[in-house]
């Protein structure tokens, strides 16, 4: 009914991303991330499991039982010393990312930790359980609590320079300010937000929404836009590193939004159509302006959005694409599905 | 992949939903259950989930006014399947004061959850001896009732048969097609409330006999036993101003009431109306009704002619207590023989009820469609279920659909084969039109 199928490919990109090595960690991938000191890929999976590999060889460091539910966020901290975890539970964790364990982050109520971000430069963590942000110091001790948010976190997110931070719900943006002087913010929408991505210049903040739209508001004017029209909801979305492309996935198409100029309110979004199945992640490299994106039907394509709408390079992965990460500065791409398969590939020639 | 059954248990507080729970979740029954729990309880079961989680009802910004859907399950659920192994079905318990239109819809609305889940059933537990508190005058726990696909009727043993028998021609009259369950302390069996595939329309269908039930365009009906003669109608105010009659002749022994009476009289009823003032003349076996008109002060009176000794049905559009309707000989008023009340359901606009339509020609697809986004955009708010297994001209297989509200899924089944084809059509709601959606309806013949 919406072009949902499994078993057909991708229109061929021109070639197959070299595999630099592959692990099947037997469970449900529903978070990775590279350290960003470069040396461990550390996932969570379906099963409450930690699990950190190599990222040069793909060797196993450690596997330990985190959580006593399935984990959904991860994040690693900037010092590439700490991960912070939150799941399927009331209770949230840090611990060292040699495999020991630092402490518990309770959410403050019954809610799962469903959202966790450390700030730019490490100093804080932000964690989202229910209506509850709460904010902690590197070593886990507790900093504030936010006002209860009119209803559940669904995104959190820093800016760039870690002063403040943005969390979407059902009726708006909320942005907590980490500096002297500086007001919060309510960018009110009626309705509910499912995703967030702060651009990287700071200066944009775009959400998903449930009724099929991509709204975004420039923080500087307070100027909001809607983009409507989206088969799906866009769950996935990803800046590029000059904060001038959005890309947005409704269903199997990846529809990328130009802020280059007046736009991209009133222009025609760039298309990307090569997906069988719906687009599940992006990511825009860090180090180019290559676009990776993931599907539910295993395919892992490469794109250039700024030189055309074919895919440059493509990979396969044994289920639904639920993780996709950039090393933070190599050429290197990491992918995870809902197999429990994760793998990395060279994406340099290109 | 086969989609997970969701069922979505109602009631109001102290209806048994949490005695029903944990009845679902101690016994052995081999499946492993997911509860989202909207309310804090004590279970703790080894071989279940159970997950809190706070009501989040979002209206979705797309310009459908009924569209609210429950953004906590969303999350929820999309999250769950990432363990997918780990549990079979899923058990959703609303607050006692919710509605159930959000929680149906999410199953609708949700691109993902429409793919990975499909809505089982809605069990709605009532308590049988304090429901009648609510029954009137709370419109959540009419929706609760007219939502369900199951109805536990709890606690039956605080009430009297007379008041449990009342209770449940009450409830069928407001949701004609929901499996209806007598229970004490919640005991009904597991398999009943679990898997029963309310959206299943086989089994919604096999209740057709009783909801299929005609219902009858006046409120009255009453046998008298007269000679020839000239009788008097008489009718004081009343609170309408004008009431259609119909007077037929009666077999030798013949009751007002028998079917094949009643059945005459729905006929004459469709036909062309006669408006007539006091002081003029009804005669039995006219064509059509008569339509009193009743705007003038005081008591009026009508003439009725009997031309030969014979047993007489006089069938009232309205109660006759509501008119102080008598008929009288030489100043006597005259007793009926035999009487009864009919329940119309045009006649409590408020009421939520069921409508339920059986056609046999085949229906022009186009047609229906556009009749049923028509009716949809009118009445979507106050149409709560649909259900429907469909004889669509030019196709082999039956088309079964359902909805909530203006939602609707709709698919081809199984092949008509050798059986009778037909169109089946229900709808529970409020300020529901029989005339007008069997009219509807019937334009959609192909």
């Amino acid at each position: 009914m919406r072009g949902l199928t499994h078993e057909a490919a991708p229109t061929p990109a021109r070639t197959e991303l070299p595999r630099l090595w592959s692990f099947q960690a037997g469970e449900y991938v529903t978070a990775l991330e590279c350290s960003p000191d470069g040396s461990a890929c550390l996932v969570g999976l379906g099963d409450g499991t930690l699990l950190a590999l190599d990222l040069a060889s793909g060797g196993e460091l450690f596997r330990v039982r985190a959580l006593d539910a399935g984990i959904l966020a991860l994040a690693v901290s900037p010092d590439s010393r700490f991960i912070a975890l939150g799941g399927q539970s009331p209770r949230g964790a840090i611990w060292t990312t040699t495999g020991e364990s630092v402490r518990a982050l309770p959410s403050g109520s019954a809610a799962w930790i469903e959202h966790v971000a450390w700030s730019p430069r490490g100093q804080r963590l932000a964690t989202a359980g229910g209506r509850n942000v709460r904010i902690w110091t590197d070593s886990g001790d507790p900093v504030v609590e936010t006002e209860p948010l009119a209803s559940s976190a669904t995104g959190l997110a820093w800016r760039s320079d870690g002063t403040a931070l943005a969390t979407s719900c059902y009726g708006g943006v909320h942005v907590l300010p980490f500096a002297a002087r500086a007001k919060q913010r309510h960018l009110a929408w009626k309705g509910s937000l499912i995703s967030l991505a702060w651009s990287p210049d700071g200066k944009i903040i775009a959400c998903g929404s449930q009724d099929a739209s991509v709204h975004f508001w420039r923080l500087a004017s307070g100027r909001d836009s809607e983009m409507s029209g989206y088969p799906f909801k866009p769950k996935a979305l990803a800046w590029d590193r000059e904060s001038k492309l959005l890309a947005t996935s409704g269903d199997a198409v990846v529809t990328v939004w130009d802020f280059r100029g007046k736009g991209p309110e009133g222009t025609k979004p760039l298309q990307l159509a090569a997906h069988r199945g719906v687009c599940t992640r992006l990511a825009f490299s860090p180090h180019g302006s290559t676009l990776a994106s993931g599907s539910q039907d295993t395919s892992v394509l490469l794109w250039d959005p700024r030189r055309g709408s074919k895919p440059t390079r493509f990979a396969f992965l044994d289920d639904e694409v639920t993780a996709l990460k950039w090393h933070p500065a190599r050429p290197l791409l990491l992918g995870a599905d809902a197999s429990g398969r994760i793998a990395a590939w060279h994406a340099s020639r290109g | 992949m086969s989609k997970i059954p969701v069922t979505v248990l109602t009631g109001f507080l102290g209806s048994g939903k949490t005695t029903l729970l944990n009845r679902i979740l101690r016994e052995e029954h081999g499946k492993r259950i997911a509860v989202i729990e909207n309310e804090f309880g004590e279970i703790g079961i080894d071989q279940a989930l159970v997950i809190n989680a706070d009501e989040e009802v979002f209206e979705m910004n797309n310009g459908c006014i009924c569209c609210t859907v429950r953004g906590d399950l969303i999350r929820i659920l999309t999250s769950l399947m990432k363990r997918r192994d780990k549990f079979d079905h899923v058990l959703v318990e609303t607050t006692g004061m919710a509605d159930p239109g959000p929680v149906a819809q999410t199953f609708f609305v949700d691109d993902e959850l429409r793919e990975l889940f499909k809505l089982d059933s809605i069990v709605t537990l009532v308590d049988a001896k304090h429901v009648q508190l609510h029954l009137e005058d709370s419109s959540e726990c009419q929706e609760q009732i007219a939502f369900a696909d199951v109805i536990v009727l709890n606690k039956t043993d605080l009430v009297s048969s007379e008041e449990l028998n009342a209770l449940e021609r009450r409830i069928r009259a407001m949701n004609a097609v929901a499996k209806l369950q007598r229970a004490r302390n919640a005991d009904v069996p597991i398999a009943d409330v679990l898997d029963v595939g309310g959206f299943d329309l086989e089994r919604a269908m096999a209740h057709k006999p009783t909801f299929l039930t005609p219902e009858y365009p006046f409120e009255w009906s009453g046998s008298y036993a007269l000679n020839e003669g000239r009788y008097e109608l008489n009718l004081a105010e009343g609170p309408d101003p004008s009431m259609d009659v119909v007077v037929q002749m009666l077999g030798p022994s013949e009751e007002a009431q028998a079917p094949a009476a009643l059945e005459r009289a729905v006929r004459t009823w469709a036909e062309d109306i006669r408006e007539i003032r006091p002081g003029a003349e009804l005669a039995p076996g006219a064509e059509g009704p008569f339509r009193l008109l009743l705007d003038a002060p005081g008591l009026k009176h009508f003439s009725l002619r009997v031309p030969s000794a014979s047993r007489v049905g006089i069938y009232t559009q309205h109660l006759p207590t509501e008119f102080s309707l008598q008929l009288t000989h030489a100043g006597a008023i005259i007793a009926a023989l035999s009487e009864r009340e009919f329940a119309a359901g045009h006649s409590h606009d408020a009421e939520v009820t069921s409508v339920g339509i059986h056609l046999e020609p085949a229906i022009d697809g186009d047609r229906l469609n556009q009749w049923l986004s028509q009716l949809l955009r009118d009445q979507g708010t106050d149409i709560f279920r649909m259900k429907g297994i469909l004889n669509i001209r030019g196709s082999e297989k039956r088309f079964v659909f359902q909805g909530v509200h203006m939602l609707f899924d709709g698919r081809e089944d199984r092949a008509w084969g050798d059986g009778a084809r037909a169109s089946d059509l229900v709808f529970i709601g409020r300020n529901l039109d029989r005339e007008q959606l069997i009219r509807g309806f019937s334009q959609c013949v192909a």
